[in-house]
């Protein structure tokens, strides 16, 4: 290291003396992006500009493909299906966004106010487990528990004499299984994120505060919250971002006595795309949704000034 | 100080106490419920009754999951996809975020771009046009399409850009003026020097590809070549086991959840302790 260091000294960087050399010097890191760029051209940019075409055309997968103009939004925005897809999204998104945006910020307070360092790692990961998982098994795991014959939540249930409750099979029921199972299973997650940002606050902060005599509850309020606001702001926009692409929870545990009160939109893309083999009409709604997600992005990021 | 113990403290302290450890239960019941069930014999496992300890023990479900259902087939495409499509990414994003941490690459702005707009758009809002792609490929129902999709990402490239930018110019310089290329200054200085980057990217990947259902709903027909996710989706959560036609026990559910969540058990410690530094740095400004 100290070898090298020295040589730095004596040997000046070669001057970029023409435009050309400059390129001709980059050729290597553009064969370091090549794959890349490659990716996102062929994987994320074509279909974007595929599925414009696509949403224009009476699409099938073999055969003759004609356009017929915005007939396929036509069907999307006449059919209940979609309004239908379109109000549950708005209700279990913004249940989801709410609750889950709230739930995070006290448990952290909370977890903050434990002084036993052991204790509060340990339900620090405890708590984070559950992230970790896919919606199978969080779908599985819950829809188990809550089964009315032998599940362990109606067992308990039963013990304190209440009758079994059809957790999965009443639709309004079901919803909030969703929403609850949905915030439950990121909530330590976010946690993290603002306990990460509390271990980040200026001690001095705290000192000052109790010279000028303020309470616990003062310090909570006037420094703590405040400081997490830089971290409220990117868990909103995650969220906001996540809002219109609930997909996995509601594939999982969907089932036919409750599909009409919980299927979101991305279940009706994907239903109208590979169970109906409406490929044109599917399109067309995601490409409406795709619209309404960066509309809603822009307007949060201008909202809370936040720059990725 | 804050701990002063006067008795409204102490009285919150135990709430508070109380508070988190019924939330803790709320995560540890169910895992706990399910490890016993799936060592319960399959008819004690279908009684109703709280159960806090195997009935009748027995490793039934996981010999009939193993055996009967044939999960070995879909847990080995898992592991495929995961581990070849973690190191592409891992690699890719290294490769993509080292080319970007130089200030002087001409058009950097314009490739920065591509990739910070390419993540305001989410899979599944483009999963049908992908699927035509992918099908225009020649790709449909190979375990190649699943490693493929996802092989990159804008916020890994971000991350590793953001861990290069970090290490010192001296170094960089010195290997320069030694003759070092970039890709030996990639592979010799800077990825050996962001083991915590590479780390981060790399659990982030593999726990998402390991639990990604989507993509193999969507590019797989041939049940030869689903990944776990989706043979164990049929099987817990719609409760018909392929084409056995048997009647799937409790106990064979959970058996088959908890060998999915295996793996992640075991990289849950290093998962915990890179990523919320992963996520700041990540969500840096350039």
């Amino acid at each position: 290291m100290r070898v090298l260091h020295s040589q730095k000294l004596t040997t000046p960087r070669p001057p970029l003396a023409t435009s050309i050399s400059k390129w001709r010097r980059a050729v290597p890191l553009y064969v370091m992006l090549l794959p890349t760029v490659a990716y996102f051209l062929i994987l994320t940019y074509y279909p974007l500009v595929h599925s414009v075409f696509i949403s224009l055309q009476n699409f099938n997968l073999i055969g003759n493909r004609p356009f017929v103009g915005l007939q396929n939004y036509q069907a999307v925005l006449s059919d209940p299906n979609f309004w239908a897809a379109f109000r549950n999204t708005l209700f279990l998104g913004a249940s989801i966004l709410i609750i889950g945006f709230f739930a995070p910020i006290v448990i952290a307070l909370s977890l903050n106010e434990v002084l036993q360092q052991w204790a509060k790692r340990t339900l620090q990961m405890v708590i984070y487990i559950p992230h970790l998982f896919s919606w199978v098994v969080v779908g599985g795991l819950w829809i188990q528990l809550l089964n009315p014959a032998g599940g362990l939540v109606n067992a308990v249930l039963h013990a304190f004499g209440v009758p079994p409750v059809q957790f999965m099979s009443d639709p309004n029921t079901a919803r909030w299984v969703i929403i609850l199972v949905s915030v439950w299973k990121d909530v330590g997650f976010n946690c993290i994120l603002y306990l990460a940002a509390i271990v980040g606050i200026n001690p001095e902060l705290y000192n000052a505060a109790r010279v000028d005599g303020a309470s616990h509850w003062q310090e909570v309020w006037h420094i703590t919250i405040p400081s997490l606001i830089r971290t409220m702001q990117v868990v909103g926009l995650l969220s906001i971002m996540g809002l219109l692409r609930l997909f996995d929870q509601i594939y999982v545990m969907r089932n036919a006595v409750i599909e009409p009160k919980v299927d979101v939109l991305m279940t009706y893309v994907y239903d109208q795309g590979f169970t109906q083999m409406n490929i044109g009409q599917a399109t067309a709604s995601a490409l409406l949704i795709l619209v309404a997600t960066l509309l809603l992005t822009l307007l949060t990021r201008r909202l809370v000034q936040f720059e990725l | 100080m804050r701990g002063t113990r006067t008795g409204g403290r102490a009285l919150f302290v135990t709430v508070n106490l109380l508070f988190l450890a019924l939330i803790a239960a709320t995560m540890i019941v169910p895992l706990w419920n399910a490890v016993v069930v799936s060592l319960s014999s399959n008819f004690g496992s279908m009684q109703p009754g709280i159960q806090m300890w195997p009935r009748q023990f027995s490793v039934i479900g996981y010999k009939t999951i193993w055996t009967v259902l044939n999960l070995w087939q879909p847990f080995e495409n898992s592991v495929i996809v995961s581990v070849f499509g973690t190191t592409i990414h891992v690699l890719l994003a290294s490769l993509a975020g080292y080319a970007l941490a130089q200030p002087l690459l001409p058009g950097r702005r314009v490739i920065t771009s591509v990739i910070l707009i390419s993540m305001m758009i989410p899979f599944e809002a483009i999963m049908i046009p992908f699927y035509v792609t992918i099908q225009e490929l020649g790709l449909l129902n190979t375990l190649v399409a699943l490693i493929l999709s996802g092989a990159v990402s804008g916020f890994s490239i971000l991350l590793m850009r953001n861990f290069f930018q970090s290490i010192p110019n001296d170094i960089l310089d010195a290997a320069e003026v030694d003759g070092a290329g970039h890709f030996y200054r990639l592979w010799r200085i800077c990825m050996p020097l962001s083991k915590a980057g590479l780390a981060t990217v790399g659990l982030f990947e593999f726990v998402g590809r390991w639990n990604n259902l989507l993509a193999t709903v969507l590019l797989i027909n041939d049940s030869s070549k689903d990944t776990l996710q989706v043979a164990l989706n049929s099987l817990v959560n719609q409760g018909s086991a392929a084409s056995s036609g048997e009647l799937v026990t409790t106990n064979v559910k959970m058996a088959g959840i908890i060998i999915a969540i295996l793996p992640l058990l075991f990289a849950y410690p290093f998962v915990q302790k890179y990523f919320v530094k992963g996520i700041f740095l990540g969500s840096t400004k350039e």
